[in-house]
This record gives structure tokens, sequence and C-alpha cells, in this order.
């Protein structure tokens, strides 16, 4: 049981949409509930079993009122727990925590929210310590967590323990051990909190502030709640420190000498604090310093020393915040100087580890400064102190990592920028060659160009194509960089054609950038001419060369600007090569490629000028080449060329141009000429895609009552008018007929799941398959739905799905169902539909006998039956062998008469027998698929509705058993409610 | 700060991807809804993490320009990463890693129990208790997590590490910088003991740069602080000593760091590789600077033959100690041992033969005459910087009077020497000025 337990939990946490396909929520919850409570299992596993509400809280309780009722039980848990088991009892905090703050219990102040803050409340202050508490596993004391979970419920309810100011005050002041952190940083969050919600008020002042302090505020902003700005009041508070908008502030005039005590109290005894919980007090004193007027910012001073000497990056950027909202009220150009410097040593320390450094190197791009000069706020700019001399203990090198040698590059690259900018005139006369730092920085390019040469590590191509980009982005401008670099890019791509896409990346972004215009497409001029220039000779190039030539030409012939010509001369090589002797003769890829700069060419402005060598090379396509395929295309590319004007050829090939232009070239659109030379595009449509949720689901058809009322039986008509002697063997012999079908039909209509994904709103083709999970039915046959419409107007009808089902065995079932279909952009998807549940009652049928018989054959057959069923193991070797698997059963249930009647009629209306006007009772006769019987006989008795049962297959009484329970409770409850 | 959820995955070499542990706090999440407005993303199932987290290594998007982490989460990740992986690059065993994975859910109780980070984990042992004190006794530090019982004992360490890259060249300027880390472990009693390392130098030592204390430090001097190595030849007057008052955690812990420029290096090497018909002709000198004392714990130098075929006959003389080649013939160690030769200086000359199929390990830094040799050396008793920890500068305010123990050694650490007739990388701006 533990086990399977700690397994379901495990299946939980990796999926909770998949687990909660199988079941639902509500069902999960009781049973984790259930499990809760019950003493045989461990505190291990319930601990364990804690997971999905601590992690899912929304998941298994959609809603406030749930949320409620279940913190409600959580809490009877706690107080029902014994206190040894204490890494339970904190995580059991948390998940209340959760539940109560993720249903919006907590900002409703709902009852059980009020319950969970006194309990917290109680729980910090008590300071008995249980020695025998369950330390060894869990080091975590109940009192530290409650004071978490009061820290967590103040963040996302803001206000919510401002009246227990004072009190935290006491507590934190008192607390020698170890859980002094966690009060400091309670007291702080709620400080923080009370001091913005009051700094937001209007007319609040150092009045107001004491108030606070000193506790005997009912809640200062409460008392007059119009006053209070129209924002939601309890959405968490967003740090005053972000730059955006102004700070709220509380006019105090000099006159806060509590508060001022206060704060000085915290930060005197902030460095007994983690370095974690030290920088998250150091974030909140920094804010409420900021927000109340009446306190220097110099209250900090004592401390800048200790936290700009550690070795710990949040520390540190807690002084840089500080410096970001006090600029030189704290920090004087002397400070400011020596910050910056120690900045730029941190961002090189040998000690420090890589990710603190990028950290920092980061902080230097933001660096608050005192008077910064323009910028808009949060853009990287380059502090004004960062001198040239400073910045190059910070130049890149080929020794330094990938990620910190691109940060320095970027730093340096922003630094000679500058230097550039200044000295540009002397150096425009001098010829372009710029400062010693640029220099250096070509220098290292060159260095990275050289490995990728010599080497073919991804990451170290990937890297010079980075730091390339980034020093185009500076450099583009200047002439001798820009075409030194555009020369060593052609060398590059003809020494290694598998380039090509990195290059023609390279291409697009610089077009797309902050790149200088022209460069792209100076490179792209220069790819050209080199390609060409290399020529086609089968001998000296190879099949990929070759590939990633003409992939280079189609993007060079996207250009208006570049003269085809060439490129043309060029096609027309490869593809009458191609014919004759080359080993690429025939290729499907390579006739692909090239006609996938036909195409190209198609919509390049100069096309006039290449009409009849182009024309050459697809004719020559056409007839020559050894695909048919390509051949075929060829042939439709030459007819657009020949009969259509350019504008309209234009219109025809340039559809597809301007959506991949608005999709940021990834269109959606594929249009008939470019299906087979845009091959990734071809692979999603191919595709089968998986859609991570069910989109839609089979809802039973709904029906009045409980039970299903059956569709007409299927019955096999004799004409005969029935026999007269023997009714059984007539009603056997044909049960046995071939033309019996022992089929349940049931009726679903497909609709759309609640939370299905946005953007299935048309689907087609649902071809809809089941599976059995179990042996007792027959596989069933695929159903398809022509069509699914999430808008549905009043004309539509709902879409119905029969499902015919061929029971081997009639027990309920589940069914797993899943779908494929089409959605309107073509994509085809695979989704998994939720299960669907067979119940025991829609298995029932009426007695399939032929329509011809009257009421009173029915009634004698069910009779017989009745006295077959009753007799067996009694009279054996009577007639025939009697079946083991017949049954007699009672059952009694406390139903009036008025209740009998409607249970009689809501459920077992189709299947009885006959009313018998002399006889007080009913006798029904269930036929279930594909050849047992049920029988009852409903009687009332004195105090009692017994009914008595028969059956030719024992193994049904529990179903039967359920189903009579579940439809008696039901009426009982009905009737009380009516 | 806070986090909405933590995965743990492991791989090994972008192969056998998992998800070895998840956690999301659900009411961070509450909080990120509100503060995030309409901009607010759902973090997705663990499963679409993990491909999406794939996707995006596996993708090829060169010329995105490196958007630097901002998010401070980085100190409770690289604390996660250490304590899950043990501090450096020692690879974990599975046992090891599973069974701290195991304790992932307790431990994230106490350092992180609502998304907040409020500690990093401790790779020690268990925490005690949080006992009550009686008042008026002083407040013990959250990050001191009990109490030390027994004898008193004060050990501080210090390691200097040596790095240079020398050219032989006279258009590259050599160099070489130390630095230093003191490690301390203290056992002394009570709630908040109080000691104080002082660090001294001597007489004409160049001050210590780039000081990093650990948080225990209860206060530093400016003067401390002043010194820095990218500063601009401003040479502070102070020389120690370097008072470091501080409340000691149970654990060992590093008690500072510090960067140090001196004036010459302890080994002065001279390279030179030149293609002859056939074969590479090898001519090393290494000479000890003679303030450095003359007594080794080992001391080795390397030469890689990477981008080449294996080495087929070595027909190399060394003046001194012996010549190794490691097994796959890429490497000629060049054991020097304990002590250099009286004259301090050693040579090596030769000539080296490659053939063979084997392709050896490729290195982009040490290609044709790109070469390097790259010494390892550690030396005893030794600094660089000349700083020392004095063992009766150690003040421990305590009852029981402690034992203190003091030591220092010398490392190498990234000590090249570059074939001074072949190309050369630049390895510091610092070269430019």
């Amino acid at each position: 049981m533990a086990v399977s337990w700690v397994e379901r939990i495990a299946s939980f946490l990796r999926s909770p949409s998949k687990f909660l396909s199988c079941t639902t929520a509500e069902v999960f919850l009781v049973e984790v509930l259930r499990e809760q409570r019950d003493d045989r299992v461990t505190y291990d596993v319930k601990l364990i079993m804690l997971s999905p509400l601590c992690e899912y809280p929304t998941l298994l309780c959609p809603s406030a009122c749930a949320g409620e009722e279940t913190s409600l039980e959580l809490m009877s848990v706690f107080s029902n727990c014994p206190p040894k088991h204490t890494e339970f009892r904190c995580q059991l905090l948390l998940g209340l925590t959760g539940v109560l703050v993720a249903t919006s219990c907590v900002s409703a102040r709902s009852h059980a929210s009020q319950d969970f803050l006194e309990l917290l409340l109680r729980l910090v202050q008590d300071t008995y310590y249980d020695p025998h508490a369950d330390a060894s596993s869990s080091p975590r004391s109940v009192r530290a967590t409650a004071c978490e979970c009061l820290r967590e419920l103040e963040a996302c309810c803001p206000g919510l323990l401002s009246q227990h100011l004072e009190l935290l005050n006491g507590l934190r002041q008192q607390e020698n051990s170890r859980h002094h952190q966690a009060l400091s940083g309670l007291y702080t969050l709620v400080l923080r909190n009370a001091v913005h919600l009051l700094a937001r008020q209007t007319g609040a002042g150092a009045e107001s502030l004491k108030a606070l302090l000193g506790g005997n505020a009912v809640s200062a902003w409460e008392a007059e709640p119009d006053s209070v700005k129209p924002i939601h009041r309890d959405a968490p508070l967003p740090s005053v420190l972000v730059p955006i908008g102004a700070v709220p502030t509380l006019q105090t005039g000099p006159e806060c000498k509590e508060l001022r005590s206060i704060l000085s109290s915290l930060l005197e005894e902030s460095y007994l604090l983690t370095p974690l919980a030290q920088a998250a007090l150091l974030h909140g004193l920094t804010e409420v310093v900021a927000m109340v007027s009446g306190v220097s910012p110099a209250i900090f001073k004592a401390q800048l020393l200790r936290l700009l000497g550690t070795s710990k990056v949040c520390l540190f950027h807690s002084t840089l915040l500080m410096k970001a909202a006090f600029t030189d009220s704290l920090f004087s150009a002397e400070d400011e100087a020596f910050v910056l410097k120690r900045l730029v040593a941190l961002c090189q320390h040998p000690l420090l580890a890589t990710a603190d450094k990028l950290f920092y190197t980061d902080c230097l791009l933001h660096f608050p400064e005192n008077r910064p000069i323009g910028g808009a706020d949060g853009e990287e700019a380059l502090p004004v102190l960062l001198t040239p001399r400073l910045a190059a203990a910070l130049v890149p090198t080929v020794f330094n990592d990938t990620a910190s040698m691109l940060a320095r590059l970027k730093l340096a690259s922003l630094v000679y920028l500058e230097e550039e900018q200044e000295h540009g005139e002397d150096d425009r006369v001098r010829g372009g060659g710029g400062g010693r730092g640029l220099v250096y920085l070509y220098d290292h390019l060159k260095l990275l160009l050289h490995i990728v040469e010599h080497g073919d590590g991804r990451d170290q191509v990937v890297t010079f194509f980075r730091a390339s980009f980034l020093f185009l982005c500076h450099f583009s401008h200047m002439e001798h960089y820009a075409s030194d670099l555009q020369r060593r890019l052609c060398a590059l791509y003809l020494q290694h054609t598998r380039l090509a896409p990195h290059i023609l990346n390279l291409v697009d972004r610089a077009q797309d950038g902050p790149v200088e215009p022209g460069w792209a497409v100076d490179l792209l001029r220069s790819l050209q001419g080199a390609v060409v220039t290399a020529g086609v000779s089968p001998s000296g190039l190879s099949l990929t060369d070759l590939h990633w030539h003409l992939r280079v030409l189609a993007r060079v012939a996207q250009e208006g600007q570049i003269g085809q010509a060439s490129t043309v001369d060029f096609l027309f090589a490869v593809t009458s090569s191609a014919v004759d002797t080359a080993p690429w003769s025939g290729d499907w890829h390579l006739g692909s490629d090239s006609l996938a700069v036909c195409r190209q060419l198609l919509t390049h402005p100069g096309l006039d000028a290449l009409l009849c060598p182009l024309a050459d090379v697809l004719q020559h396509m056409a007839s020559h080449h050894g695909d048919t395929d390509i051949r075929d295309h060829a042939r439709l590319y030459y007819t657009l060329l020949t009969t259509l004007s350019q504008e309209k050829l234009g219109g025809v090939l340039a559809l597809r141009a301007t959506a991949a232009a608005k999709e940021g070239r990834q269109d959606k659109k594929r249009s008939l000429s470019s299906i087979m030379v845009e091959s990734e595009d071809l692979t999603s449509a191919l595709t089968v895609h998986r859609a991570r949720m069910p989109v839609f689901q089979l809802v039973a058809q709904d029906h009045p009552g409980f039970g299903r009322f059956s569709e007409p039986t299927q019955t096999c008509d004799d004409d005969s008018g029935g026999p007269d002697a023997d009714v059984l063997s007539a009603y056997r012999s044909q049960l046995h007929s071939s033309s019996f079908a022992s089929q349940i039909s049931l009726l679903y209509e497909l609709r759309y799941t609640d939370a299905s994904p946005p953007g299935f709103d048309q689907l087609f083709s649902i071809h809809l398959h089941f599976e059995p999970t179990d042996g007792h039915y027959s596989e069933l046959a695929d159903v398809c739905v022509p069509c699914l419409f999430r808008e549905r107007t009043s004309t539509t009808p709902p879409s119905s799905v029969t499902l015919t089902l061929n029971p081997r065995a009639p027990y309920p079932t589940t069914l797993r169902c899943s779908a494929i279909f089409t959605t309107q952009d073509e994509l085809t998807w695979h989704s998994a539909l939720p299960d669907i549940q067979v119940a025991f009652h829609q298995l029932f049928k009426p007695l399939p006998a032929p329509a011809s018989w009257a009421p009173d054959l029915r009634l004698r057959a069910f009779e017989e039956l009745w006295d077959e069923f009753c007799r067996s193991g009694e009279e054996s070797g009577e007639r025939e062998d009697p079946s083991p698997d017949r049954a007699v059963s009672l059952l009694c249930s406390q139903l009036g008469d008025a209740e009998l009647e409607a249970l009689v009629e809501r459920h077992f209306g189709p299947y009885l027998v006959a009313d018998q006007g002399d006889e007080v009772g009913h006798k029904v006769l269930l036929f279930l698929p594909p050849g047992s019987h049920m029988l009852l006989k409903i009687t009332p008795e004195e105090d009692a509705v017994q009914f008595n049962m028969a059956t030719d297959n024992w193994r049904l009484l529990p179903h039967v058993n359920s189903f009579l329970r579940t439809i008696t409770d039901w009426e009982q409850h009905n009737a009380v409610g009516s | 700060m806070s986090l909405r959820a933590l995965w743990i995955i492991s791989h090994d070499k972008g192969e056998h991807v998992s998800m070895r542990f998840s956690r999301r706090f659900p009411t961070v999440e509450y909080r990120a809804k509100f503060l995030a407005g309409t901009s607010y993303q759902a973090v997705p199932e663990d499963s679409t993490v993990l491909r999406l987290l794939l996707t995006e290594l596996g993708l090829v998007d060169p010329h995105k320009p490196y958007v630097a982490q901002r998010d401070d989460c980085l100190t409770l990740l690289e604390g996660l990463q250490n304590f899950l992986c043990g501090s450096g690059n020692k690879t974990t065993d599975s046992d090891g890693l599973a069974c701290r994975l195991a304790a992932m859910p307790s431990v994230l109780q106490q350092v992180c129990p609502l998304g907040t980070p409020l500690d990093v984990p401790q790779a020690g042992g268990p925490f005690t208790p949080a006992v009550p004190a009686p008042p008026g006794s002083p407040r013990q530090p959250a990050w001191r997590t009990g109490h030390h019982r027994g004898r008193a004992l004060v050990n501080v360490a210090l390691t200097e590490m040596v790095r240079c890259m020398q050219y032989g060249n006279p258009s590259k300027q050599d160099l070489w910088d130390v630095y230093g880390t003191v490690t301390c472990k203290c056992e002394v009693e009570g709630v908040l003991p109080n000691v104080t390392v002082s660090l001294s130098l001597p007489p004409n030592g160049s001050p210590l740069q780039d000081i990093l204390a650990h948080p225990c430090v209860t206060s530093l001097d400016s003067s401390i602080l002043s010194a820095s190595s990218v500063d601009d030849g401003d040479a502070s007057a102070f020389s120690g000593p370097y008072k470091f008052p501080f409340c000691p955690p149970l654990e060992p812990f590093k008690l500072c760091s510090y960067t140090s420029q001196v004036p010459v290096p302890p080994i002065l090497g001279s390279y030179q590789l030149k293609e002859e018909e056939n074969q590479l002709h090898v001519s090393v000198s290494l000479k000890l600077h003679e303030s450095v004392k003359n007594t080794f714990d080992y001391c080795e130098a390397h030469l890689p033959f990477f981008n080449r075929d294996q080495m087929s006959s070595v027909e190399v003389k060394v003046s001194f100690g012996h010549l190794d080649v490691n097994k796959e013939k890429n490497l000629l160690v060049w054991v020097l041992g304990q002590k250099f030769p009286k004259s301090r200086e050693v040579t090596m000359e030769g000539g080296i033969r490659f053939s063979g199929q084997l392709p050896g390990p490729v290195d982009p830094l040490c290609a044709d005459l790109t070469a390097y040799i790259k010494l390892y050396f550690k030396v005893p008793d030794l600094t660089l910087s000349g700083c020392s920890v004095d063992q009766h500068s150690v003040q421990v305010y305590s009852n029981a009077k402690p034992k203190i123990l003091t030591c220092r050694e010398l490392k190498s650490k990234d000590y090249f020497i570059w074939n001074s007739s072949g190309p050369a990388p630049v390895s510091s701006g610092r070269m430019m000025l």
C-alpha cells in the first residue's frame, strides 16, 4: 500500500496532467486526505503525500471553497499529529500556506486562513523547546517554519501582519537562538510592506508611522479605506528599487526616532545572518529608507566596507542596490570610483567562479552611477569612470571560457568604440587602422578564426561567429575592418563549405541588427564571386560543396542589388554537367537545390536581363535531368517564366515571401510552387504533432434520471406468433442464431475540453481510436467525425459518436481513447482523450425476445428462467447440466412505496417484464450481452423492500449489489431533498 | 528574490539526460502572477521544461549576443551545484549523488521552504537543533550551526598560487602574478567566539590586492581594501598587518583571499622548438630564482605535442632529472624531483620524431609551433608575496587557551613557458599597456 502511494505520488509529480487524465483531481484529493487521517500510514509516507498539495495546490483545489475545506482538514491533521514528527509538521504548514495563498483564501480573509494565521502566531510565540522532537531527521523547527509561512503570507498579502509589528519586534529582540534570523526577516518584510502602504496613503506622516510601530494603529489605512489609491489592496507589492515610476514617499520630517533605532538594531546584527538572508534584509531596509524621508541613508554607512569586501555575490549586489537607490547621498565621488574599481577587479579575480565573474561583468554594464548621463533605465551603458586603461584588465583572451570571452568582448567593444569616436578624426587621416585597443580586438577575432580554420568543434565555430557579430555590431562602420572580415569569411567558406549556415545566419542577423546596412550585401556579393570563380569541375568539387554553394547562391539571389548573371552561368554549368559525367547526375537533392536558386531568380528585379539564360537552364533541366520530379518542377517554372509577365510571376511567387517576412522567416503557408524546394517546411507538414493536453472529449449524451434508456432492442423478428410449448427453447434458439447481435451501443457527443489549448478552433477528419483496457471486450472499430468547431452556431448539430461494444463478458470497463485530426493550418495532430468509463448499468438490455412475443410470453420466459436459476444445484441432472454459475441473492433496502415506484420507473422501466395487476411488486429482466441474465423480483415488505435476484452468472452479483445500493441511496436522498 | 521552480538535471556529455529532482513553489507563482501582470507565463510541466531546455542547448543560434544572467539566483544555484557535485571538478559517484538527491526535500525544507532561499545547503553533517540560550547570552549566528565542545584548536593555512606566461620574445611582455587563500579551521568554545587573524608582509613587500573576505568577518578597515590589481599604479602605502576579526563557523572556511604582484617569477625558462628535416628540435632551459628556497614537494615540466601523430623517437638529453613519455605518446614529462642542482639551472636538448596513425588530443592552443611548457611545482613553507601568518598574531578571545597551528605553501597554476620561435596567444590586456 505504502509503496504504491509513493509511486503514485511520483507519477503525479512527473506529469500532473497525465496523471489526472486517468482520475479526477477531486477523487485524488479525497484519497490523499483520507490517507492523511489514516493511523496505519507512516508519517514518512504522509510526508511524501503532501507533495502534490505543496507543489500544485490549485490543481487539487481549483476553487476557494475547495481550498478552504482542504485547509480545515489539514489543520485538523496538524492538531492530531504528535509533536515529535517535526519534518511532517513543517511540511504540513508549508502545504497549508500554499493551499490558502494559491486559492486566494488569504486575500479573501477566509475563516480557515484566519485560523491558520492564529495557529502560526501561536507557534511563533511558543518558545518551548521539545528535547524529544525528531531533531536528527529534521533540523528545522516548527517555529522557524511558522515564521517563514508568516513571511510568505505577508509577501502575498501585504499588510496582513501590520497590526502585529510590535509583537514581532519584541519576539525578534528576545530571541538568542538561530531563529532570530527568521524573525528578523519576517519583521523586515512586515515593516517594509506597512511603510509602503502608508506611503501610498495621502496625508500619512510621522504620527501614523509612530502608531504603526507601536502596534496601536488599527491598520492605519483600514480606518479610512477610501484614502487608499485604487490598487488591488492584497496584491503583492513590487520592489520600489526597480526603476519604474516614482518611489512612494512618506513625509515624516526628521522625527522618526523609533524607526531609526529599529533600523540601527537590525543593521548592527545583520552580520549574524546567512549571506542570503542578509541580502534580503538589506534589500528590505533599503526600500524602507528610500520611502521614509526622515531617515538618512547614512545609516547604512557603517556596513558598506564589510559588504564591499565580501566574497559573496549577493552582499555585493545589495550595495549596488543601495547605490542605485541613494546615489550621492550615500556614496561620494571617491566612493564611486572605489566601487567601480572594486567591481573591475572582481570581474577578473582568479579566485571567483566563472558564474560570479559573469554576473559582475554584467553589473559593470548596468553600473548605477551617481550622475548617469543619458541612457534609458535598464539599458546597457558604459560607466563614465571605466577608462580604457582600467578596462584593459578585462579584454577578451583565448584563455577565457566562451561566455566570459563574449561578455568581455562586448564590454571591450563598447570601451574602444567610445575611444574611436573620440579620436575618430585623427584616425581617418591616419588611414582607418584604429587605436591599439581596436587592433587588439581584431587580432583576437583573427585568432578565433584561426582556431576555427584548424579545428572542427561546434563550440569554437559558434563562438567565432558570435564574436564576429559582436565585433560587427560595434565596428562595421570602419571600412578597413569590415572589408577585411568579409575577405576572411569568404576564404573560410571556401575552405569549409559546411559553415554556410553559420555565414548565412550571420548575414541575416547583420541585416536585422545594428550592423552597417551594406555590409551583409557586400559579403553576399563576395561569396557569389568566390563560388562562381571556383567554378564547376566534377573532379574538384564534392557533392556537399556544391550543395552548399547552391544554398549560398539562393540566398544571394534574394538580394535585388546583386547582379545574377554569373549565378545563372554557374547554374547552367551545374545542370549541364549534371546530365553528363558528374557524380551528381540525376541527384534529386541537387536538382532541388538548383530549383531553389531558380525560384529566387524568378522573383529577382533584374529578371528581364536573365530571361533567356534562365529559360535555358530550366529547359535543360526539364528535358535532361535524371529525376522525374525535378523535370516536372523545372517544367512548371519554365512555363511560369515564359508565360507570365514579371508582375504576375512576382504575385504568384512573392506570396510566401511576404508571409515569410511577416513571420520572421518561419512561414506557415506552403504553396505548390515552393513545396519541394523548402524541404524544412515540409517536415512540419509531414509530421504528426503531439498535443500535450486533450483537446476534446467524449461526453455521454444527456438523458433524464440516473439510468440510461437503451435503444430499441435488436431482436430477431420471426413471423410466427410464438412458441406454444417450450418458451425457453425457442428463446434460446434465437439467442444462438448468428443474426443475433449481442452488441451494446453507447451514444456520446464530441466536445472541446474546458482546458483545451488555444489554436484548435477548427478541426477536420477526426479519427477516433479506442482501446479496451481489459479482455472483457473485443477490439473496437475506429470512428470518424468529419469536423468539430469551437464556435458553434445554433444550427450546427452536435457531433455525435456512437460507440459499439462487443462484450465477451458483461463487466464495467474503461476504454482508452485517442484521436488523429487535422487543424485549419493543415497540420496533423495526435491527441489523447480522457478515458471513457463504461458503467455497469450501461450494459443493460431488455429481454431479447422476438418482437412478436406477447407480454405473457415474456412473463413465461421470465418465470421459467427464474425457476431454472433457482433450481440449480438442487435438482441436478434433470434436463441439462446445471451451470455452476447460477446463483440467487437477496438485498433489502429501506424505501417507501413512492420511492420504490420512482426508482423502478427511473431505472428499470424498459426492463420490466409485466405489471401484475393482482400481485404487489415488479419483475425485472436484465439481459447483459453476450448472454447473461439478471432477474429481479422487487417486492415491498413490511419495513423494507426486498430485491430478490437470480442469475446465470454469479460474477455479476457484486456489480448488481453496488448498482442497487447506489440507486436506492440516491432515491432516499432525493426523497429527503424533495 | 524568490524561485518559482527548481530542477536538477543530470546528463553525461549531453547524453542520458534525466530530470533528477524538481520542486515548484506555488506561493511564489501566485506573486509572479500579480507582479508580471499580462506578461505572466506559467511554468511548464517537467517533461516540457526538459524538452525545451534540450532544444535550447541543441539550437545553433550563433549570432545571438550574449545576454548575461541578471538573476541573483546564482548564489543558490551555485551552492546547490557544489552541494550535489562536490566542489571542484570531482566526479561524484552515482550512489553519493542518489543519496544527496534523496535528501533534497529535507534540505530544501530547511534552506528554501517557500521559494525564498535562506541559506546555501551545508555539505557537512546535520544541523543541531536550536537550543534556547539563557537570557543575556549573546546571539547565535544563523550560520553557526552548533557548538564546539572539546579541545580548542585554531588552524590557519596559507596557500599561494603563482601564474605565469613567459614568451621569451621582446615584443611580448612576460606576465606573472600570485594569488593566495587563507583557510581556517577553528574549534573554539562559545556561542559567539571571537578570533582575529593577522597577515603580515616583509618590510619591502608589495601590498596585498583585491582582498575578498569571508562574510563571517565582522569588520574591515578601509586601508585593507584600498589596493587593487586594476589600479593605475597608484601604489598604496599600506603594507599590513592585515587584521581580520571574525566569528568562525564550525566547518573549515576560506577566511580571505588576495592577489599580489611580485618582482620576479620563481622559475625563469626559455623554450625553443624548431622544425628540422622530419623532426622537431627542442631546446629548453629553466632557472630557479635565487630568492626561492630550493626545496620542492615536486617539480615537473610538461611538454605537450598535440594535433600531431604520436612521438616515435625521442632523442633528448637532460642535464638533470629524468624524462618520461606518457602512454598516448603525445606528452613529454621532465621530472625534476625535490631539488634543482646547485647551479639552480637545468637544460634539455634534442630531437623528436613523429609517426603513427593514432590521432592525439586536439588543442587549438598547441598546434604547429604554437607550443608551450607547463610547469607543475609545489614549495612548502614559502610564499612569493612574503605574506605570512604568525602563530602569535592569532588572537582568540576564549576561556580555554587554544592550540594554534599555521602553515603556508606555494603552488604553480597555469605556469606557461611558450615556444619563443613560434606564435603565442596573448593572455592579458595588460600586455598592451
